[in-house]
C-alpha cells in the first residue's frame, strides 16, 4: 500500500481495504502487469489477478462471481483494439462489456465498482495506474456488503 | 368439532395484531402491490389491516410457508481432509394462517400422508406442527375451481384447525382441532358466543356454482389410468406444454424437491432442498444420458398418473384439491378440468 | 378467420405440413392448438386473444412435436421475428416449416381477457410493433386492423427506475429476485432459450445457484438477459408465465435498449440480418473503456 493510498480521510470505513479481482488477458495486461513488477512500480496491493488466455473468454458471470464471493471491485483489462493476439477477441468482449456495463447500472449494481481497460504489455505505469486509480474508488464507495449479504430468502413467502 | 363460536371481522384482526405482538407469523391474503399491477397472495403480514378476505383464489397457495422453495438443511466447511458438517437450526417461529382457502389447507393434509409415509420428513412436520389454520370458506370461486369435483368443498374443514364461515356481521368460528382450541384459548376475549350467525346465502350459492364446473369420476379416471399407460391419448395431450413447471410451482399438493450442494467458497458450501418438478426435461435424466421420460407427452402422462392413479393407490385419496391454479397459470392453455373431463368420458368407453 | 381454416385444410390435405400450429378458444380464452387431421381446421381462430408465442413450438427442444412431422405455424409479427432468430441460429431450416402469417392489430396481455383489447389489456409489447405485417411468411392473410392502443406502462416503470439512485435500484430487483421461486418458467417458455443444456444447470462448475434465494436467483437473471442480448423479440411470454408476477421484460427491454442506442440494433424477422452478439465493429463505442 503506498501512501497516497492511506488517506483515512477517504472511504467510508476507516480501515476498510476493499477486495479487488481483476481479469485480465494473458498476452497484454498480464504481461503489462508483469512489467509493472519487474520495474518495481509501486501500488495498491488489494487486487488478485486471474490470468485468462482473453478478454473474449470473459464471461459477465465471472465478474458476478467475483462479488458473490467477496469482490469488493472489479477490474477487467486486455489488448487494445487491433492488438488481440487471436485478432478479434477483444472486439467480441468489448460488446459483452459494453452489454454488461450498462445493463449493471439498471440492476443498480454501481458500475463504478468495475473498471474496464485496454492495457498493453509495455504499459506496466498504465497498469499501476488503473490498479491505483480502482482501489481509491471503490475503498470511496466501500464494501459491497448489499451483493454478499443476498443470501437466503428473507422468510417463506417473502 | 369441537365448538363453535363466533368472532367479528374487527376482532379477527385484533387476533392477528395479538399474535403479531407475541411474535408469532401471520399469514394471510393480501393484496400484493407489484411493479405492474397487483395481485391477491398469502403473505406474511406486519399489519392486520393488510388482510383481504372473500376474494378470488389466492395466486400462490400455502405450500412455501410449509415447505420453502430453497431451505438449508446443512452447511459444510473442509479443512484439509477433514469436513465438518454443521446442522442449520429449524425456524421455531410459530405462523397462524389467517383465511387459508380450503382447498389450500385441505392440500397440506394430503401430502401429511405421503411426508409420513416410508420416512417421517421432520422438515415438513416441523413446520406443520408450528402452523396453525383457521381456513375461510370461499364464497369468490371462479369457473375455473374444483374443489367439489375431488370430494372437497368451498366449506371444507380438511386440514383446518378452525373453520371460519361468513356471516352477516362477522365469521362463524367451527373449532376442530386441539391446535384450534388451544388458539382459542389463548385470545378467548376475541370469540364470542355462536347465537343466531347464520353462514350467509352467498356459500350455498358458491357451493352450487363450484358443483356445476366438473363433474369427474375419479375411481373411473384411476381404473383408466391404471390399465392406459399406453393409450393413444398420451400422444396429443402433451403438445401444448411447455415444460415450464409453472403448474407444479402454483400446485398446493405437488411436493417433488431436490437435494443440492452448493459451494460457497473454495472449502465451504451448504446443502438444501429446493423444489423441484417431473415436468422438466432433467427431471428424470440419468447421469448415462439416458432419460425414461424423453419428452414432454411422458411427463404430462406421469403429472396425470401420480395426481390421480398412483397417489390413490397408496393413500386412497386424489393429489389434487381442485384450486384450479395450474389451469390459470398455464402458458400453452392446457387445463385441468377440461382434461378431467375428458378422461371421465374416455373412462365410460 | 375463414381464410386461415381454408388454408390450413388445404395444406393439410395436400400433406404438405403434417400439423397446423395455430390458436383456438379453449376454457380461458384462446390458446395453442395442433391441427393434425384437414377437418379439425375448424376450430382454428386469430383473435386479439392470441397473444401465445408459438414459435417456441418451433424450438429443436420441443422434440414431441418434431415427431407429428412437418408444421405449418401462425404468426404474428412478432411471432416471426423468434422463427426468424430460430433460422438465424441454425435451429430451423426456413425449408422445414410453413409459415402462416396474420396481419395484427394487437393482443390482450392475458387471454383469460379474452378480445377485449383496450388500453388496459393491450400487451405490453404491442405499443412499439414495428411489424404488424410479418414479412418472414409462405401466406399472409387478414385485412389490417387499426393500431393497437399503445400502452405505456412499460416505459413509465423502465422510466421510474432509470429516476432511482443504484441502491434504490438494488433494493427493488432484491425484493423481486426474493419472490423468484426458480422455476425456470421465464426459460421453458422462451422460443429463443433452445439450449438443451442450459449454463444454469451446470454444476461442474456451478456458475449460478440453482437454489431459490436472491443471490442465485439475481445470477440467473442477469445471465438469462445477458444470454438473450440481441436475440429476445420481446414477446413478454416470459413475464406472462412467471408464477410469481416478476417483471422480467424489463430486463429485456433494458438489454433492448442498450443494444440500440450502442450497436444500432432493433430485432427483425429478417434471418440475413446478423444479430449484435457475435458480430462487431471496429468502431464500436468504448468511452468507458480506460
Amino acid at each position: 500500500m503506498t501512501q497516497a493510498t492511506q488517506n483515512p480521510e477517504e472511504g467510508q470505513d476507516q480501515g476498510f481495504e476493499p477486495h479487488i479481482a481483476a481479469f485480465v488477458c494473458n498476452w497484454c495486461t498480464y504481461t503489462g502487469a508483469d512489467l509493472a513488477g519487474t520495474s518495481r512500480l509501486q501500488m495498491a496491493s488489494n487486487v488478485r489477478i486471474i490470468r485468462l488466455p482473453c478478454t473474449g473468454r470473459i464471461d459477465p458471470l465471472f465478474i458476478i462471481k467475483a462479488f458473490e464471493r467477496g469482490a469488493d471491485g472489479v477490474i477487467v483489462s486486455g489488448c487494445h483494439p487491433a492488438d488481440c493476439h487471436y485478432t478479434a477477441g477483444n472486439y467480441h468482449a468489448r460488446r459483452k462489456f459494453t452489454l454488461f456495463n450498462d445493463f449493471i447500472g439498471f440492476l443498480g449494481i454501481d458500475p463504478r465498482r468495475i473498471t474496464f481497460s485496454w492495457v498493453s504489455a509495455s504499459e506496466g505505469q498504465k497498469w499501476a495506474d488503473v490498479v491505483d486509480e480502482t482501489t481509491s474508488r471503490v475503498r470511496q464507495l466501500g464494501p459491497f456488503t448489499s451483493y454478499r449479504n443476498l443470501s437466503g430468502r428473507r422468510h417463506a413467502g417473502a | 368439532m369441537k365448538k363453535e363460536m363466533f368472532i367479528s371481522d374487527s376482532d379477527l384482526r385484533a387476533l392477528a395484531q395479538e399474535l403479531l405482538t407475541a411474535g408469532t407469523a401471520v399469514i394471510a391474503p393480501v393484496q400484493k402491490k407489484l411493479p405492474l399491477g397487483e395481485r391477491i397472495e398469502y403473505a406474511r403480514v406486519q399489519s392486520p389491516d393488510q388482510l383481504v378476505f372473500n376474494q378470488a383464489v389466492s395466486a400462490n397457495s400455502l405450500k412455501e410457508f410449509i415447505m420453502p422453495p430453497t431451505v438449508a438443511i446443512l452447511c459444510w466447511k473442509q479443512r484439509k481432509a477433514e469436513v465438518e458438517l454443521q446442522e442449520i437450526p429449524r425456524d421455531p417461529t410459530p405462523q397462524v394462517v389467517i383465511g387459508a382457502h380450503p382447498c389450500d389447507a385441505a392440500a397440506l393434509a394430503v401430502v401429511d400422508r405421503v411426508m409420513d409415509w416410508d420416512y417421517h420428513d421432520e422438515l415438513w412436520f416441523d413446520r406443520r406442527n408450528q402452523t396453525t389454520i383457521l381456513s375461510l370458506a370461499c364464497t369468490a370461486g371462479d369457473g375455473t375451481c374444483f374443489c367439489t369435483a375431488v370430494g372437497l368443498a368451498p366449506d371444507s374443514s380438511r386440514g383446518a384447525d378452525i373453520l371460519l364461515l361468513p356471516t352477516a356481521n362477522g365469521f362463524r368460528a367451527e373449532v376442530m382441532t386441539d391446535k384450534g382450541e388451544k388458539l382459542v384459548k389463548a385470545h378467548i376475549p376475541r370469540f364470542k358466543d355462536l347465537e343466531n350467525q347464520q353462514p350467509l346465502p352467498a356459500l350455498e350459492a358458491a357451493k352450487k356454482k363450484i358443483a356445476a364446473n366438473l363433474r369427474m369420476d375419479s375411481k373411473a379416471i384411476q381404473g383408466l389410468l391404471e390399465k392406459g399407460f399406453e393409450h393413444e391419448l398420451w400422444k396429443t395431450l402433451g403438445l401444448a406444454c411447455h415444460g415450464c413447471g409453472g403448474c407444479a410451482q402454483v400446485c398446493p399438493t405437488c411436493h417433488c424437491f431436490d437435494i443440492v450442494d452448493e459451494p460457497e467458497g473454495v472449502d465451504q458450501g451448504t446443502r438444501r432442498r429446493n423444489w423441484d418438478t417431473c415436468q422438466t426435461a432433467k427431471f428424470t435424466l440419468h447421469g448415462s444420458g439416458h432419460n425414461p421420460r424423453a419428452d414432454q407427452n411422458c411427463r404430462i402422462r406421469q403429472r396425470l398418473m401420480h395426481k390421480f392413479f398412483i397417489y390413490p393407490e397408496k393413500f386412497q385419496e386424489v393429489l389434487c384439491t381442485g384450486c384450479g391454479r395450474c389451469a390459470r397459470v398455464c402458458p400453452g392453455g392446457m387445463d385441468l378440468p377440461e382434461v378431467l373431463k375428458m378422461l371421465t368420458a374416455k373412462a365410460a368407453l | 378467420m375463414q381464410a386461415l381454416r381454408t388454408l390450413a385444410r388445404k395444406l393439410l390435405t395436400e400433406g404438405t405440413v403434417q400439423v397446423v400450429i395455430g390458436y383456438e378458444n379453449g376454457p380461458r380464452g384462446a390458446r395453442p392448438t395442433f391441427v393434425t387431421l384437414p377437418e379439425e381446421a375448424e376450430r382454428l381462430v386469430f383473435t386479439p386473444g392470441c397473444v401465445q408465442n408459438l414459435a417456441s413450438y418451433l424450438s429443436p427442444r420441443r422434440n414431441h412435436l418434431r415427431a407429428l412431422g412437418k408444421p405449418a405455424v401462425v404468426v404474428k409479427g412478432c411471432d416471426a421475428k423468434a422463427v426468424a432468430g430460430l433460422i438465424r441460429e441454425s435451429q430451423l431450416k426456413r425449408e422445414n416449416v410453413v409459415l402462416i402469417g396474420v396481419r395484427c392489430g394487437g393482443v390482450v396481455r392475458d387471454p383469460a381477457l379474452f378480445e377485449k383489447l383496450s388500453l388496459d389489456t393491450v400487451a405490453d409489447r404491442c405499443g412499439d410493433c414495428d411489424n404488424r405485417e410479418p414479412k418472414l411468411v409462405d401466406h399472409l392473410l387478414g385485412e389490417l386492423p387499426p393500431a393497437p392502443p399503445a400502452s405505456t406502462r412499460m416505459s413509465e416503470r423502465m422510466a421510474r427506475l432509470e429516476a432511482m439512485s443504484h441502491e434504490e435500484r438494488f433494493a427493488f430487483w432484491t425484493e423481486q429476485m426474493e419472490r423468484c421461486v426458480r422455476c425456470h418458467a421465464c426459460r421453458e417458455v422462451c422460443p429463443l432459450c433452445f439450449c438443451v443444456r442450459c449454463l444454469a444447470d451446470k454444476t461442474m462448475p456451478q456458475w449460478i445457484e440453482s437454489s431459490a434465494h436472491a443471490r442465485g436467483n439475481l445470477a440467473w437473471h442477469f445471465t438469462h438477459a445477458m444470454h438473450l442480448a440481441g436475440r429476445c423479440v420481446g414477446c413478454g411470454e416470459c413475464q406472462r408465465v412467471c408464477p410469481a408476477d416478476i417483471p422480467l421484460s424489463l430486463l429485456n427491454r433494458k438489454m433492448a435498449q442498450i443494444a440500440a442506442q450502442r450497436f444500432g440494433y432493433k430485432v427483425c424477422d429478417d434471418p440475413q440480418v446478423p444479430a449484435p452478439i457475435g458480430a462487431f465493429r471496429k468502431e464500436d463505442e468504448q468511452e468507458f473503456i480506460r
